[in-house]
């Protein structure tokens, strides 16, 4: 009888121990959500999650031109504020994981930016993006350029972020 | 035909020891291949994420570990020499038991986890998810099948079921482990991620099914063919010993080529009309000298009642020999050996064949009174020859009111120095039992008890 107990508990520890070991490179909060900032602007009805899917395809290849060139025509407007794109920045991969953001720009305004992918090798690291993630979203909503500061205590976090975040502004177009 | 007195070393003839794989480094192999199974996963997998992740990555390892597991429930069966020597023929069984049982548990948990994990993933019903795996992955139908046999087989060979399953129905029904092994063999290559795209993996996994595979044709078919070919063991006398106790003397050809080790013993088929489907386990009863094999039988039951009525001249079949109760488990100079039941056969082999100088050597022979001793005669002629101690230890069972006349007041007092014999032990399974706690009572460690025990 103890030996059947034996068998189970340790079968179940030893599963949830394997298991929790490989669960190491998360995707920040894959649960939870990865986070995103939104300017509060109440014009905007454009849903940015719908153009998530459309934009992560872009994501790795695609070099600034096609992108430019393939929103122009169906938005002859593309001047006017009320045009919308969401572009996917350059996935990057710093030391301890892979970074990459999404902006949905309106003009020369950065309406949204979000994460894409937010991956951590130890929990360590994961702890510091979520702690430097959406201070890095905010700053980049209040300065609307990738001219931000790096989080302390963040940098590899932070450099890869901007690296990401300038390939989507190039894309975009803005300065 | 008296007994003669040889004292064959448990060497081979060309004076080699027996090569012998003991239960240490046996385990030692075994957990290291469930090791390796489970790296295989781990090397596999980057990272597991979310509910689904868990519960498919879990039934990936458990399903790895049954693919393991079933390949190693046939080695421990298939009757390797080195094994049957070094672990015994009674422990192998008894893991095999529990690992079959084992087995059993983690083929379900695999097929459950997968399934769930996959329904999660797919945003499907657990039922949906059931019926798309049975009819759009390939080789899983199949191995659906297999796992319904090993579930039979778990349930029929569980404890409880064995005792209203006849012995032969039980024996049949194992038989479909072969074909539920062979079903679930394809679904492991067809979906398994560790082995779609890492061909390493599926020429080491096969290269352990194909091992395993040749063992069991070879121990378990070609080698007794050969053997009764080349011995061609007939039955020469049968003689009675005691009132329910027979002997069985069996002559052949070359049987010092069947590399025989006192306390050994053979699974023997007696070529008569009604009885040469079964194949019964039965010790030596001396250690064998010329062309000359002897065991001796307590009738138990239909089978062993038989065997009063055989006739000279009948063919006889024998697998073997089996088993680690032998010289081959001695650490010490001086040893002791406890006899009880029909389990003083091999105990009378060792008695006889042991190598030891007068006074190192005694024998205990526990019997419910004098009429119940047999050997009698042999066992006390062998003392005298060798200088060896024997005594009985006769009386009904200790109950609570009235000790067992095995215990460790009374060994202690026959057996100056009881710590540091050697202890072989063999008798019935509450005999063993109790002496195997008054031995512990009296100081001897564990690893200096050696017996050996069988339910089949």
């Amino acid at each position: 009888m103890t030996r059947i107990l034996l068998a189970v508990v340790g079968t179940v520890l030893g599963l949830f121990a394997l298991l929790s070991f490989k669960t190491h490179p998360l995707t920040t909060g894959s649960a939870r959500g990865l986070p995103s900032a939104s300017l509060p602007s109440a014009s905007s009805g454009a849903t940015p999650g719908a153009g998530s899917g459309a934009g992560s395809d872009s994501s790795s290849s695609a070099p600034p031109n096609p992108a430019s060139k393939s929103t122009p025509p169906k938005a002859a407007s593309s001047s006017s504020s009320t045009a919308q794109r969401t572009i996917a920045g350059q996935e990057v991969q710093t030391r301890y994981g892979i970074v990459q953001i999404q902006v949905v720009v309106s003009g020369s305004t950065i309406k949204n930016v979000s994460f894409l992918q937010l991956t951590a090798d130890d929990p360590r690291s994961q702890e510091i993006n979520d702690q430097a993630g959406p201070i890095l979203l905010q700053e980049t909503l209040s300065a609307q350029s990738s001219n931000i500061d790096t989080v302390s205590g963040a940098t590899y976090t932070s450099e890869g972020y901007l690296q990401s975040l300038q390939s989507a502004l190039d894309q975009a177009g803005i300065k | 035909m008296t007994a003669t007195l040889s004292v064959p070393a448990s060497r081979r003839r060309d004076g080699q020891d027996y090569l012998r794989v003991g239960a240490g480094p046996a385990l030692t192999a075994m957990w290291a291949g469930a090791a390796a199974v489970v790296f295989l996963w781990w090397h596999d997998t980057p990272f597991v994420t979310g509910l689904d992740g868990w519960l498919t990555n879990a039934g990936r390892i458990t399903g790895l570990l049954a693919g393991y597991l079933v390949v190693l429930l046939l080695a421990l069966m298939a009757r390797v020499p080195a094994l049957e020597r070094g672990v015994g023929t009674d422990r192998l069984a008894r893991w095999h038991a529990m690992a079959g049982r084992y087995t059993v548990c983690i083929s379900v948990a695999h097929t459950l986890l997968i399934i769930w994990g996959y329904s999660v993933t797919a945003h499907a019903s657990v039922l949906n998810q059931t019926g798309s795996f049975l009819t759009s992955y390939p080789d899983v139908l199949m191995a659906t099948v297999a796992l319904g046999l090993l579930v039979l087989v778990g349930v029929v060979s569980a404890r409880a079921a064995r005792r209203r399953v006849s012995y032969e129905t039980w024996h049949f029904i194992h038989l479909y482990t072969y074909l539920a092994i062979a079903l679930a063999f394809s679904h492991q290559f067809a979906t398994g991620a560790d082995f779609m795209t890492n061909l390493p993996a599926r020429v080491l996994w096969s290269a352990m099914y194909v091992v395993v595979a040749v063992l069991l044709v070879w121990f378990r078919l070609v080698r007794p063919v050969v053997q009764a070919l080349r011995h061609q063991l007939r039955v020469v006398e049968v003689r009675r010993e005691s009132a329910d106790t027979v002997s069985v003397w069996m002559s052949g050809r070359h049987l010092e080529r069947l590399g025989i080790e006192p306390g050994q013993f053979f699974r023997w088929r007696f070529l008569t009309r009604g009885r040469w489907w079964a194949a019964n386990p039965y010790s030596l009863s001396a250690a064998p000298s010329g062309n000359l094999l002897r065991i001796t039988v307590k009738h138990a039951g239909e089978h062993s009642r038989g065997l009063f009525s055989l006739e000279p001249g009948t063919r006889v079949l024998a697998e073997g020999p089996f088993g680690a109760f032998t010289a081959g488990r001695r650490t010490r100079r001086k040893v002791l050996l406890i006899g009880g039941g029909v389990g003083i056969t091999p105990i009378r082999a060792l008695f006889e064949s042991l190598p030891g100088e007068p006074g190192d050597l005694t024998l205990a022979y526990r019997a419910t009174s004098a009429s119940d001793i047999v050997f009698r005669d042999e066992l006390e002629w062998i003392a005298r020859e060798r200088g060896a101690k024997l005594f009985y230890l006769l009386g009904s069972r200790g109950t609570k009111r009235r000790t067992d006349p095995l215990n460790a007041a009374n060994l202690e007092r026959h057996v100056p120095g009881l710590r540091e014999h050697d202890v072989y032990l063999c008798g019935p399974p509450g005999m063993t039992e109790r002496a195997q706690a008054e031995l512990r009572k009296a100081g001897v460690p564990r690893r200096r008890i050696h017996h050996e025990s069988f339910t089949f």
